[in-house]
C-alpha cells in the first residue's frame, strides 16, 4: 500500500491540473454562445465564410 | 370630431426612405476621433517598412493603417443562427478581418483595417439583411458585466470539483472497518482533503463571508451570517483535526460535507444570476432608443450631421421619418405623426401641427419635420421617467424574506446553545467544554435552512421557464404567493399591440337616384368593401394595412381582388391607386354612383386612407365612437367606412375571471383615453378602471393601495409602466414590452399569455408551502441535534453525514414542485 503515498499527493496535482483548464475555459469564454457552435453545422456557408477569413487573415 | 378622425389617420412611410437616412447617418463614425468611443487600436501595420518605402508619411497615414477592433450593438437579431448569417455578412466587407457576434448578448467585436474600410461601409453592410449595427460606446460596462459572470461560474465549478474530488478521499473514511486504513494513509487522506478544500473555503466561499461582514457592519442579519459562521467553525476545527489529532478539538473532519455544502449554495445563486441575466434588457440599451447623430442646422442655414452629445438647447434639427426624435422639442417647420407609445401607452399615431411639442424617444412617422430643442438629456421627459424609476425601485417596499427572518431567532439560538455548553462543561472539565460548544456550532450548519428557499424557488423557476415565463428576480416568487391585488396597464398588456378591424360601414344607396334598374343591382357588401381596401392595403406594412388585409384573410382570393396600378402611399394620408381592370372600374363606378365617366372604362384614383384624404366632409354618418376610422373612397366618392381598435388578447377574459374568483382584487390603470380604458375594462369586467394616467399618477395609485396594507402585482409592458413597475411588490411584463420595462421586473411573460398568471400564483403558493415544510425539517433536525451534541453523545461522523442527509432531504421535497408544474392550459404551444 506504499504506492498510495505516491498516488495520493499525484490525484492532488491532477485535480489541480484539471481546474487549471477549467480555468482557462472559463476564462476564455467557452461556457458563452453555447448554442451558436451547435447550430453552425446547419449553415451551408459557414465552411466557406470560414475560408474567406482564413484567406484574409493569410492576405493580412 | 373631425379633429379626431384627422388625428387616427394612418400615416405612412416608405422603407427605402429610412435606409437612405440611416446610412448617411452612419458616415459621422468615419472620423478617427469618433472611432476611440467604441474601438480599440489593435496594432500599427508595418506597411511602409514592408514595401521599402521611407516612413514619412507621418501619423495619420500609420493611424489610418491601423487596426481597429470594435463593439458594436445588434439589432434585429433573434436566434443562434442570425448570429452566423451577420458573421458571414461582416466577413464579405473587403477590410473587415473577422467578425464575432454574441446572439446571447446582441453585441459583435468587428476587427478591421482602416486602410480599406470606414465604419460607416461594414456598419451599413448587414442593413439588407433586416440587421441594424450601432457602435456600441458602452462596451467597457459591458465588460464588467461578463467579467462578473465568469467569476460566479469559476467560483461554482472550483466548489463542485473539489467537492467531487474530497468525497473520493473521504469514502474510505465511511467503508472500512477499524483497523483497515492505516493511521499513516488516512492522515494522508486529510491532509489531501485539505488541500482541495482549502480554494473552496478561501476562493468559493468569498461572496458568503463578505456579505456576513457586510451584514456585520449594518448591524443587520440575514442568512449569510449564520452561513459564514458554520463554515468558518467547521473548516477550522476540520483543519486542526488534519494537522493536530491529539488537541481537545477532537479528531473528525467534515471536508466533505462542508463542499457539498457550498457546492449546492452556489448552484442555487449561479443559476439565479443565469436567470436574471438571460432576460437581460438594461437601462443602457433602452437609451440606444435615441439616435446617435442628427442633423443640426449650421450657421449657414444648411443641415449637417453632428452627434447627438453635441446638441445645444435652441438648435434647429432636422428629423426624417424613421428616426426617433433625440430631444424634447418644438416642431418650428412641417407637421407629421408621432409613435409615442413607449411614452403614453397610446397606440396610435399622434398628430403634431407646426407649433406643437415633441418627445424624446418618440419615432417620427411621417414627414420630414424641423425641430427647435427645447430640453436636452436629463431634462427631457424621457430621462425623467427613466429617473422616476430608478427611484420608485429604490423605495420599493422591502418584505422581509421568510429565511433572513429565520436567520436572526436561529443565529440567536445557535451561539446560545454553544454558549450553554461551554458553560455547562466548564467547570468540569475545560477542554470538553470547548469541544461541546464547537460540536454544536458544526451540528447547527444551516445547511437545510439556507437551502430551503433557494432549491424550491430554483425548481418552481424551471418550471416556469417550461411554461414559458421568465423570472428574473426569484425572492419574487415568494412575494407573488401574498398578492392581493393586480393592478393591469391596457395597452400591450391586456390588448394585443396590434389593432384589429371593429366594424365596416357600407355606404347607403342615396334615395334621390335610386332608379328601378339600379334597385336590382346588388349594393355593396361589408366583404366586398373589404376585398376592395384589401386590394389597396397590401402594397403597404402600416398597422391598419395589416389590419385590414387580415381581417380580409383568406376570404381575399386574388382574383377577387381590385386590379391596381400605379399604387402610392401618401404619407400621413393613405393609399392611391389607379384602376386598371375596365370591369372593377365599371363596378366601382356604379357602386360610388359617379356621373358618367368623361372617359369611359377611366374612373378617378381610389384612394384608403383619412377622411380629408378620401375627400368626406365632416362626418357623413354620425360616428359614435371614438375608434380609429379609415375610409374607401373612388374619385373622392366615399365607398366604406371601417373602423380599427385594439384587440384584447383572445385569453384575458379567462384569465381575469380565474384571477377574481381566486378572490384577487383587479384594477386596470391606462395611459390611454378614459373612454377607451373604459370600454376595454367593461368588456373584461373589471370594475376598477382609471384612463388618462401618467407615470406619476400610476405610481400615486399604487403607493396608496400599499399605504393600505394591499400587496400588489403590476402587470405592464411600455416605459410609462416601469416607474410602477419598480414600485410595486411584484411586477411582470407582458409581450415584446419595452427593454427598461423588462430590466425592472420580477417576471417576463414573452408569449404575452395571461392565462399563466393565476397558474403562476397558484404554483408560487405551493412554493411556499414546500419552503414551510423545509424550514420546520430544519427547525426539528436542530432541535434534536444540538441537545445530543450538547450532552456528549453525537459521534461526529454522524454529525456529518445529518449535515448531508438534511441538505439532501430539503432538495428532495423541492423537486416535487417541478414533477408536478403548473396545470396544463388548452391552447397552443
Amino acid at each position: 500500500m506504499d504506492i498510495l503515498f505516491l498516488l495520493v499527493p499525484l490525484s492532488v496535482l491532477l485535480a489541480l491540473a484539471v481546474m487549471g483548464v477549467l480555468a482557462w475555459a472559463v476564462w476564455s469564454g467557452q461556457f458563452e454562445a453555447l448554442e451558436s457552435e451547435g447550430q453552425r453545422i446547419f449553415q451551408q456557408e459557414s465552411v466557406e465564410g470560414s475560408e474567406i477569413a482564413q484567406k484574409k487573415l493569410e492576405t493580412h | 370630431m373631425q379633429a379626431a378622425q384627422t388625428s387616427s389617420a394612418p400615416c405612412f412611410s416608405s422603407p427605402s426612405l429610412r435606409d437612405e437616412t440611416a446610412s448617411s447617418a452612419l458616415a459621422v463614425f468615419d472620423t478617427p476621433d469618433e472611432w476611440a468611443a467604441f474601438s480599440q487600436l489593435r496594432q500599427l501595420r508595418q506597411l511602409h517598412q514592408r514595401n521599402g518605402e521611407p516612413d514619412a508619411t507621418g501619423d495619420a497615414a500609420s493611424a489610418a493603417a491601423a487596426l481597429w477592433e470594435s463593439q458594436v450593438r445588434v439589432r434585429g437579431m433573434h436566434c443562434a443562427a442570425c448570429a452566423l448569417t451577420l458573421e458571414q455578412a461582416l466577413l464579405a466587407v473587403p477590410g473587415v478581418l473577422s467578425a464575432r457576434v454574441s446572439a446571447a448578448s446582441g453585441r459583435a467585436t468587428v476587427t478591421w483595417s482602416a486602410a480599406q474600410t470606414r465604419p460607416s461601409i461594414w456598419l451599413a453592410a448587414p442593413h439588407s439583411l433586416g440587421y441594424q449595427l450601432l457602435p456600441a460606446s458602452d462596451a467597457f460596462a459591458l465588460a464588467d458585466g461578463v467579467q462578473e459572470a465568469r467569476l460566479m461560474l469559476w467560483r461554482w465549478l472550483v466548489a463542485g470539483f473539489c467537492m467531487m474530488q474530497v468525497m473520493m478521499y473521504a469514502v474510505p473514511g465511511y467503508l472500512a472497518e477499524p483497523g483497515d486504513i492505516t493511521p499513516d494513509i488516512e492522515k494522508l487522506l486529510r491532509w489531501a482533503s485539505w488541500v482541495l478544500s482549502l480554494p473552496v473555503v478561501l476562493f468559493s466561499c468569498g461572496p458568503f463571508f463578505a456579505n456576513a461582514l457586510r451584514d456585520l457592519q449594518q448591524r443587520r442579519i440575514s442568512m449569510d451570517l449564520p452561513v459564514a459562521l458554520g463554515i468558518a467553525v467547521t473548516f477550522a476545527v476540520s483543519s486542526a483535526a488534519t494537522f493536530d489529532p491529539a488537541g481537545w478539538w477532537g479528531q473528525e473532519v467534515y471536508f466533505d460535507s462542508l463542499t457539498m455544502f457550498v457546492f449546492f449554495l452556489l448552484s442555487g445563486r449561479w443559476l439565479e444570476q443565469r436567470l436574471r441575466t438571460r432576460t437581460s434588457g438594461s437601462l443602457d440599451a433602452l437609451m440606444q432608443r435615441l439616435p446617435d447623430t442628427v442633423e443640426r442646422q449650421g450657421t449657414d442655414g444648411r443641415f449637417q450631421r453632428i452627434a447627438v452629445r453635441r446638441l445645444n438647447v435652441g438648435d434647429i434639427i432636422r428629423v426624417p421619418p424613421g428616426e426617433a426624435f433625440p430631444a424634447d422639442g418644438t416642431l418650428v417647420a412641417g407637421d407629421t405623426f408621432a409613435d409615442e407609445a413607449l411614452m403614453t401607452g397610446e397606440s396610435r399615431p399622434v398628430a403634431h401641427a407646426n407649433g406643437s411639442r415633441v418627445m424624446a424617444g418618440s419615432y417620427n412617422l411621417s414627414n420630414t419635420v424641423q425641430v427647435r430643442v427645447d430640453q436636452l438629456g436629463a431634462a427631457t421627459r424621457y430621462a425623467q421617467i427613466v429617473a422616476l424609476m430608478a427611484q420608485a425601485s429604490t423605495d420599493k417596499p422591502r418584505l422581509a424574506l421568510l429565511a433572513d427572518r429565520v436567520a436572526k431567532p436561529f443565529l440567536a439560538f445557535v451561539l446560545l446553545a454553544a454558549v450553554f455548553a461551554a458553560a455547562f462543561w466548564w467547570p468540569t472539565d475545560p477542554a470538553r467544554a470547548l469541544m461541546a460548544a464547537v460540536a454544536v456550532l458544526v451540528v447547527t450548519c444551516p445547511c437545510a435552512l439556507s437551502l430551503a428557499t433557494p432549491a424550491a424557488m430554483l425548481t418552481t423557476a424551471g418550471a416556469l421557464a417550461r411554461r414559458g415565463v421568465l423570472v428574473r428576480r426569484m425572492q419574487a416568487i415568494e412575494s407573488l404567493a401574498g398578492i392581493d391585488t393586480v393592478i393591469f396597464d391596457k395597452t400591450g398588456t391586456l390588448t394585443d399591440s396590434a389593432i384589429g378591424l371593429r366594424r365596416v360601414h357600407v355606404r347607403p344607396r342615396s334615395a334621390a337616384t335610386l332608379t328601378p334598374t339600379q334597385t336590382l343591382k346588388p349594393t355593396l357588401t361589408q366583404a366586398r368593401a373589404l376585398q376592395i381596401a384589401a386590394s389597396l392595403a397590401q402594397h403597404s406594412l402600416h398597422p391598419v394595412s395589416m389590419a385590414l388585409v387580415a381581417a380580409a384573410g383568406s376570404a381575399a382570393l386574388m382574383d377577387t381582388l381590385v386590379d391596381l396600378v400605379d399604387v402610392k402611399s401618401m404619407p400621413g394620408l393613405g393609399l392611391e391607386g389607379e384602376i386598371g381592370n375596365p370591369a372593377d372600374a365599371a363596378e366601382l363606378a356604379e357602386l360610388a354612383e359617379l356621373a358618367e365617366p368623361a372617359e369611359p372604362g377611366r374612373v378617378g384614383p381610389l384612394r384608403l386612407g383619412s377622411a380629408r384624404f378620401c375627400g368626406v366632409d365632416g362626418s357623413p354618418e354620425p360616428s359614435s365612437t371614438d375608434a380609429m376610422q379609415v375610409y374607401l373612397a373612388c374619385n373622392q366618392e366615399w365607398l366604406a367606412r371601417f373602423e380599427l381598435d385594439e384587440l384584447i388578447r383572445p385569453d384575458a377574459g379567462k384569465a381575469i375571471a380565474a384571477l377574481q374568483a381566486m378572490g384577487i382584487r383587479l384594477q386596470i390603470l391606462s395611459g390611454d383615453q378614459a373612454a377607451s380604458a373604459g370600454r376595454v375594462a367593461h368588456q373584461l369586467g373589471v370594475r376598477d378602471v382609471e384612463g388618462d394616467c401618467t407615470p406619476q399618477t400610476k405610481l400615486a395609485r399604487l403607493q396608496h393601495l400599499q399605504t393600505l396594507g394591499h400587496k400588489v402585482l403590476m402587470v405592464g409592458d411600455g416605459l410609462n409602466d416601469g416607474p410602477v413597475l419598480a414600485g410595486a411588490d411584484v411586477s411582470m411584463a407582458v409581450g415584446k414590452s419595452v427593454p427598461l420595462a423588462q430590466a425592472q421586473c420580477d417576471f417576463v411573460l414573452p408569449g404575452g399569455q395571461l392565462m399563466m398568471l393565476p397558474a403562476m400564483l397558484k404554483q408560487a403558493r405551493r412554493t411556499m408551502r414546500v419552503v414551510r415544510q423545509n424550514l420546520w425539517w430544519a427547525a426539528i433536525y436542530n432541535a434534536v441535534c444540538v441537545p445530543l451534541a450538547l450532552a456528549g453523545w453525537l459521534p461526529a461522523w454522524l454529525a456529518g453525514l445529518g449535515m448531508a442527509l438534511s441538505s439532501l432531504l430539503v432538495i428532495a421535497n423541492a423537486a416535487r414542485l417541478a414533477a408536478s408544474p403548473v396545470p396544463n392550459q388548452p391552447g397552443p404551444g
